[in-house]
């Protein structure tokens, strides 16, 4: 207790000041601090992955195939640096899991590398120390421990799936028998590996092929949502999607969900219902699908449900697949892998395997057990790498004063947070973007993690920390990881190293378990208690581990757009009962425990659910994260993690909330059309085209146009984030967000209509249209505004003095202005991630999409290098390289034969605000229906 | 006349009227200023508006244009409503001083000069604010069309290039018709100044001017013709204003109706902002036997007859949006008579037209108690058609994702109420130090044997 309250004086100097002066401050001092560390220049052993230039050509980017983990599984990437600076993420194309996608928390994870509020010293005590100092206390403790066989030695982690872990792990447990390892992830899957357990015999992994189902049932599963198996699982649907498109193969969507979900706006047919209720409904289906008995009573909206999930899954035997959420009560998920068996899932539509996480010793008791210990007196060193348990920690273990009763409590992290101000020595962690290392994909598929930079910061790799802990400071993070690989790979080592660097990734996926299902669960239900109360993770800051990236926090959230802020979702009934408003703060209580945060009334949501979001409330000092929202893991059970009941009543305050779209209720068809499934695959009549005051624009090819499918749009956000990525896109902070100033080039639109109960729901992302005829150029007085002859609607910043007439013209609205100097006192570190290819704006200038133009040119300077046209898919702008279901094509539209050309021809094509006659160049592909295909 | 022409030159005959005491009455006030005390109070308080104006000002360019409420989709508001306003009042000053002239309408000589004057430091007003809105202020000069080495011009297409064309040959009008309608006063003020300074400065300023024949001829025709060059641009001018929102698709905007709607709105505001100087200056001054209840009656009158066009224009937005059925138009209704501004439409219903109606009966056109405040109202009201036209528009327009609502910052309001003080510090100026009444005209008039209430 002593060392937090010393922790706490540090910040006291900075006063009140707001938190965005705070990063001026910090950042200001870590210019001269931290970036000194920073050479300017990539690992030279790291190999480049396309080509490998004998000098650093200044301004020529270098790519390197690398990945980044999420809940301890790798996300596969190709890191974009230019002279030694990561500046963008994109997927590795050839990587059979993503297809070169990525999802908006990958993309969002180059910004976490320059976070100006990292660690960036060893501390003692909380006071800054060195590595010399640290590692001379680890030789010390570890010759007291090796005295008692590592008694009393406890290793804290996040999940990991990294191969050089488990064998430093090895290591260490062969020479200190007695120490153990443990696993703290806030946001796991335990329930997942538990129901695998109870259906199959033993805890294994679930691979969805997605791509090969034709009925999917969900139960409670976000399969299409947030988490690190959403690019996998978002680009397998999309394949099945587009083969429904193409009219091979039929693709049935249905799903039963507590809150709204992207699944559920994917869905053909989405019913409401609470969580426990769900587990009841997995029984009545099964029984439908004749597994088992059922005597639930069920509703005739229900009955029609179960019937129509129940005849499309019997109807696709060997392509159905039922999947219960990972929160769902194990034996629920249990009876809907049972029931996926019998449909003849496994081995098709389902692939079984030994699990892709390292699994604890206690397994899913890990984190309990060692609270236990720790109350006990049992544990002498305590080790916390990479992950923040004194913030995540579930209501019912006293983790933060059980850490008092441990002599030694080592913390390594990327921040000092929560967890460092109670350890006597922290040590900062390096980035995955600046180490060696290696993690397995969530198709099992190893990835080999190489730096894109060296250390920022003199910082350090899990396994570099686990060498010093056993008293050998000074191990090489590249060396431990080739040591690895060296002992699976043995003699061919040096040439298989070589071949999979620039790879990125050993294309081994999990071989297929063998597994039998076994007797049927059974399930119990649980007791009325009132409101279920539903823990879940949130979709921008996750467990709170991606709260401090402002890419993230100004992400609108699905179905809210609320940014830089959590909630605590109730349904329309529910706050009509209550008398509850958006805004509104809200006590929500379980038992003896309570929270207040924020209400917000999610239409689509179950009467008596109540979903509070995980990953706020954070306290990091400096921090852009620091006391943002609400913390809800106070309110949460070790043994009952997602689900607790209790109540809910207004506190009598209001907090503001900024929605980055305050209005989400229109008429779908407006906006968002949908069609008969022929209409893809039928062509559109030729439009007459309206007259117009001026003269034609020249056509000459090429002519560039985009096409969204918004029947594949699962509204994932990725592509926002990689817009703001590549396009230097400022975060402006929640105060100008309030005021309707977020400058997102791409935004995806949220929609809904009908009953609040259950509304039709939809996703739209909105870049710049490139009208033809755009009203923006007309309305310019100084040509800052101008067409391209390739119809590229081009703004000319610098030339711009900001009369904003061409956003007062814009119909679509996606004119972007900088109100204020977003980017000038950006700290030394942000600067860093900017893209070197795209002009950074200045106050007082219009911004908005290009349509990529930077690529554009530098595709064609390529092509005219090589004496060729530019070839169709040679550019992909960035929202289309990052989408996880390919639903954004770009390319020109001049030339009949290209990808966007003949996905123009469609009969579903259309644009939005054709009244307006524009003649947009972005046009949509309207969202099929699934019925009767 | 042959005996005449062949008599030798005799001095004219003395003429039968006494221009002595109109004159004496106008040039006194500049000379011997009567109302020193309520003057001061008035210059200090409009200076300390002044003040804040221009500390508003700084404020801005300091931190950016997002000192503002202004946001996207409202990225025009009160800044935008404020020209409009602005410029609105200043036509009614050139119609007055200009129309009338051409057509012999003698009465306008009682408020033509600071009518005029009203003009100037509206027009003035009004020009501050497309610069202030803008992002990058200090490049305002882009606008103009100056051959750049980089060959780059304004983009012609815009009216915003129209807009500053209009603007910029207003102003060289409106200047010149006032100065030259008062160079005659300013050597009578002259003539009359006891001391030095006042006689070299209102020497100065008019320009040698000894009241010759020659004088009155060229005179005569340069005033003519530049209030025949003033009176097509007070309706072309706020025809342009009126594009920088029509010639957008924006539904709300986007109609024929909008250039005659936004002249006869610029003429009702500036006939009761007239009315209201009238009515104030003659009180102030006591110059009831030059504005006489005739002039109330006729300023009345005209207010009365541009407010009900502007009333017409209501009608007729209102009208074409039903019966054109256009589903945005619709909206752009919906959300103007119910929407989150609607006080501003309804408000603008109210101040525009309903006291107006009053007007209908003299005793309130005469009494200027009655006048001033009816147009007060009719001066409120159409700032708040103004700002509803722009806000009402744009907050909820195209596609619903980007709805967003506008709230005007303190400083836009500290930006307009101190922009009262541009207006009225010179304006006050202006009635200190310059004849206010143009003396000669009465005089011209009477002298054709007319009353001064119809002169």
């Amino acid at each position: 207790m002593r060392t937090r309250a010393e922790f706490e004086t540090a910040f006291e100097a900075l006063g009140d000041a707001a938190r965005r002066d705070v990063l001026k401050v910090m950042g200001a001092a870590l210019a001269m601090s931290g970036l000194s560390a920073c050479e300017g220049e990539p690992d030279p052993r790291a190999i480049p992955y396309v080509t490998a230039p004998e000098n650093l050509i200044p301004g020529k980017p270098r790519f390197y195939a690398t990945a980044v983990t999420f809940g301890g599984y790798a996300q596969p990437v190709i890191g974009t640096t230019y002279d030694g600076r990561p500046t963008k993420l994109e997927g590795l194309p050839n990587h059979p899991m993503s297809g070169g996608t990525t999802d908006a928390f990958t993309q969002g994870q180059v910004l976490d590398l320059y976070d100006p509020a990292r660690s960036q010293t060893v501390r003692r005590d909380g006071r800054p120390a060195s590595w010399a100092l640290f590692e001379a206390a680890m030789v010390d403790n570890a010759r007291r421990l090796d005295a008692r066989q590592g008694e009393g030695l406890r290793l804290l982690t996040g999940a990991t799936s990294s191969p050089t872990f488990a064998r430093e792990l090895k290591a260490l447990t062969d020479r200190w028998p007695m120490a153990r390892w443990h696993v703290f992830e806030p946001v796991h899957e335990d329930g997942a590996l538990e129901a695998t357990r109870i259906a199959f015999g033993r805890p294994l992994s679930m691979r969805l092929q997605l791509d090969k189902a034709e009925a999917v049932v969900c139960l409670d599963a976000d399969l299409l949502g947030p988490g690190p198996h959403q690019t996998a699982r978002g680009q397998a649907w999309a394949k099945a999607r587009l083969a429904f498109q193409q009219g091979s193969g039929r693709s049935h969507l249905l799903v039963i969900e507590p809150a709204p979900t992207q699944t559920g706006v994917m869905a053909q047919d989405r019913l409401a219902a609470g969580h426990a209720r769900i587990g009841q409904l997995t029984q009545a289906l099964a029984a439908a699908c004749g597994l088992g008995h059922a005597t639930v009573a069920l509703s005739p909206r229900e009955t029609d449900w179960i019937g129509k999930a129940a005849a499309l899954l019997q109807a696709a035997p060997g392509k159905a697949l039922v999947v219960a959420g990972p929160q769902q009560p194990p034996e629920v998920q249990a009876l809907a892998l049972q029931l996926s068996a019998r449909l003849g899932a496994i081995g098709q539509t389902l692939i079984l395997t030994e699990p892709v996480l390292l699994q604890p010793p206690d397994g899913p008791t890990s984190f309990a057990a060692l609270t236990r210990d720790l109350l006990a007196g049992k544990v002498d060193t305590l080790a916390i790498f990479g992950c923040n348990p004194v913030y995540g920690c579930p209501a019912d273990l006293a983790f933060a004063p059980a850490l008092a009763k441990a002599r030694t409590v080592v913390h390594a992290g990327l921040h000092l947070d929560e967890t460092a101000a109670f350890a006597q020595w922290h040590a900062p962690l390096s980035h995955a973007l600046e180490s060696w290392g290696d993690a397995r994909a969530v198709d099992g598929r190893p990835s080999l993690i190489q730096p894109l930079v060296r250390p920022l910061y003199d910082t350090r790799t899990i396994p570099v920390l686990l060498e010093a802990l056993q008293g050998r400071p000074g191990a090489a993070d590249r060396d431990l990881v080739m040591q690895t690989w060296r002992l699976a790979w043995g003699d061919g080592f040096d040439d298989r190293w070589k071949t999979t660097l620039p790879k990125g990734f050993v294309d081994e996926p999990l071989p297929a378990a063998d597994a039998q299902a076994g007797a049927l669960p059974a399930i119990a239900v649980p007791p009325d208690g009132g409101l279920e109360i539903l823990f879940r993770p949130d979709a921008s800051a996750w467990d709170g581990a991606f709260a401090n990236n402002a890419w993230l926090q100004e992400l609108p959230k699905p179905f809210s757009t609320l940014t830089w802020d959590n909630v605590v979702e109730i349904s329309p009934a529910l706050a009509k009962e209550k008398g509850v408003q958006n805004g509104d703060v809200v006590r929500v209580t379980s038992g003896q425990r309570a929270i207040e945060g924020p209400a917000w009334i999610m239409a689509g949501q179950d009467r008596g659910t109540v979903v509070v979001r995980l990953g706020y409330g954070r306290r990091l000092p400096g921090g852009l994260a620091d006391q943002i929202g609400y913390d809800a893991y106070p309110l949460r059970l070790s043994s009952s993690p997602w689900r607790v009941t209790g109540d809910l009543a207004r506190a009598g305050k209001r907090h503001k909330l900024a929605p980055v779209q305050p209005v989400t209720e229109a008429e779908l068809a407006d906006f968002v059309r949908t069609a008969p499934a022929d209409q893809a695959r039928t062509v559109k009549r030729a439009k007459t085209v309206s007259p117009s005051f001026y003269p034609d624009k020249p056509q000459a090819p090429p002519q560039w146009g985009m096409s969204i499918d918004l029947d594949l749009c699962i509204g994932c956000n990725a592509c926002v984030i990689a817009c703001q990525a590549e396009n230097n896109v400022p975060s402006v902070g929640k105060g100008q967000v309030l005021q309707g100033r977020h400058m997102h080039w791409l935004r995806v639109d949220q929609y809904r209509e009908g009953p609040d109960e259950a509304p039709d729901m939809a996703f739209q992302p909105t870049p710049c249209m490139h009208c033809e005829e755009a009203p923006c150029e007309l309305g310019c007085p100084v040509n800052a505004t101008s067409h391209s002859a390739e119809g590229l609607n081009q703004q000319v910043y610098n030339r711009c003095i900001g009369t904003r007439t061409c956003s007062s013209y814009c119909p679509y609205k996606v004119r972007r202005f900088n109100w204020f100097d977003y980017t000038g006192k950006d700290s030394p570190q942000v600067q860093a991630v900017r893209n070197p290819d795209v002009t950074v704006r200045s106050r007082g200038v219009m911004e908005k999409c290009s349509y990529c133009l930077q690529r554009i040119n530098e595709a064609r300077i390529k092509a005219e290098l090589e004496g060729r046209p530019i070839r169709d898919g040679e550019i992909k702008t960035a929202c289309q390289q990052a989408c996880p279901t390919q639903a954004i094509v770009f390319g020109d539209v001049s030339h009949p034969d290209t990808a966007v050309s003949r996905r123009k021809i469609q009969a579903r094509d259309y644009v939005t605000l054709e009244e307006a006659d524009t003649r947009p160049r972005t046009s949509y592909l309207a969202r099929l229906k699934s019925e009767g295909a | 006349m042959p005996a005449a022409a062949a008599a030798p030159r005799k001095k004219p005959a003395p003429t039968k009227t006494n221009f002595a005491p109109v004159t004496a009455e106008v040039t006194r006030i500049p000379l011997d200023f009567p109302q020193r005390r309520n003057w001061w109070i008035f210059f200090v308080a409009s200076s300390a508006l002044l003040g804040l104006y221009v500390l508003s000002m700084v404020v801005l360019f300091w931190n950016g244009v997002g000192m503002w409420g202004v946001n996207i989709p409202v990225n025009w508001a009160m800044a935008i409503a404020m020209y409009i306003w602005w410029l609105g009042i200043g036509h009614a000053g050139t119609l007055i001083s200009a129309l009338l002239l051409l057509l012999g309408q003698h009465w306008r000589n009682s408020l033509n000069r600071f009518a005029e004057a009203m003009t100037l430091f509206a027009v003035v007003c009004a020009g501050m604010y497309p610069i202030l809105h803008l992002g990058r202020p200090e490049r305002v000069f882009w606008m103009a069309p100056y051959p750049s080495t980089l060959g780059v011009w304004p983009q012609f297409r815009s009216p915003l290039a129209w807009d500053f064309f209009a603007v910029a040959t207003y102003l060289i009008v409106s200047v010149l018709f006032w100065y030259i309608g008062a160079i005659p006063d300013f050597a009578a003020t002259r003539d009359r100044s006891r001391t030095r300074p006042a006689q070299l400065f209102y020497g100065l300023i008019s320009l040698g001017w000894r009241g010759a024949s020659r004088h009155w001829l060229r005179w005569r025709q340069a005033y003519r013709l530049s209030a025949a060059i003033a009176v097509p641009l007070v309706v072309s001018v706020h025809s342009e204003i009126s594009l920088l929102l029509a010639a957008g698709p924006v539904p709300g905007w986007n109609s024929t109706v909008f250039p005659p709607y936004f002249v006869f709105g610029a003429a009702f505001s500036g006939f009761a902002v007239v009315a209201m100087i009238a009515t104030v200056l003659r009180r102030a001054f006591a110059l009831e036997n030059l504005v006489t209840p005739r002039h109330l009656d006729l300023l009345g009158q005209l207010t009365l007859l541009t407010g009900m066009l502007t009333a017409y224009g209501y009608f007729a937005e209102v009208f074409s949006a039903l019966y054109g059925n256009d589903k945005a138009d619709l909206l752009v209704l919906h959300d103007r008579l119910w929407g989150t501004y609607a006080w501003s439409y309804w408000g603008a219903w109210f101040f525009n037209f309903a006291p107006l109606q009053l007007l209908w009966i003299k005793r309130f056109r005469i009494n200027p108690v009655w006048l001033f405040l009816i147009s007060l109202s009719a001066a409120t009201g159409m700032w708040m058609e103004r700002f509803m036209l722009l806000v009402t528009t744009l907050y909820r327009t195209g596609l619903v994702s980007s709805f967003h609502s506008y709230t005007p910052s303190v400083w836009e309001w500290t930006q307009y109420i101190g922009s009262i003080g541009l207006f009225m510090t010179p304006f006050l100026l202006f009635v200190r130090f310059l004849p206010m009444i143009s003396a000669f005209e009465i005089n011209e008039a009477r002298d054709e044997g007319k009353t001064v209430d119809e002169a």
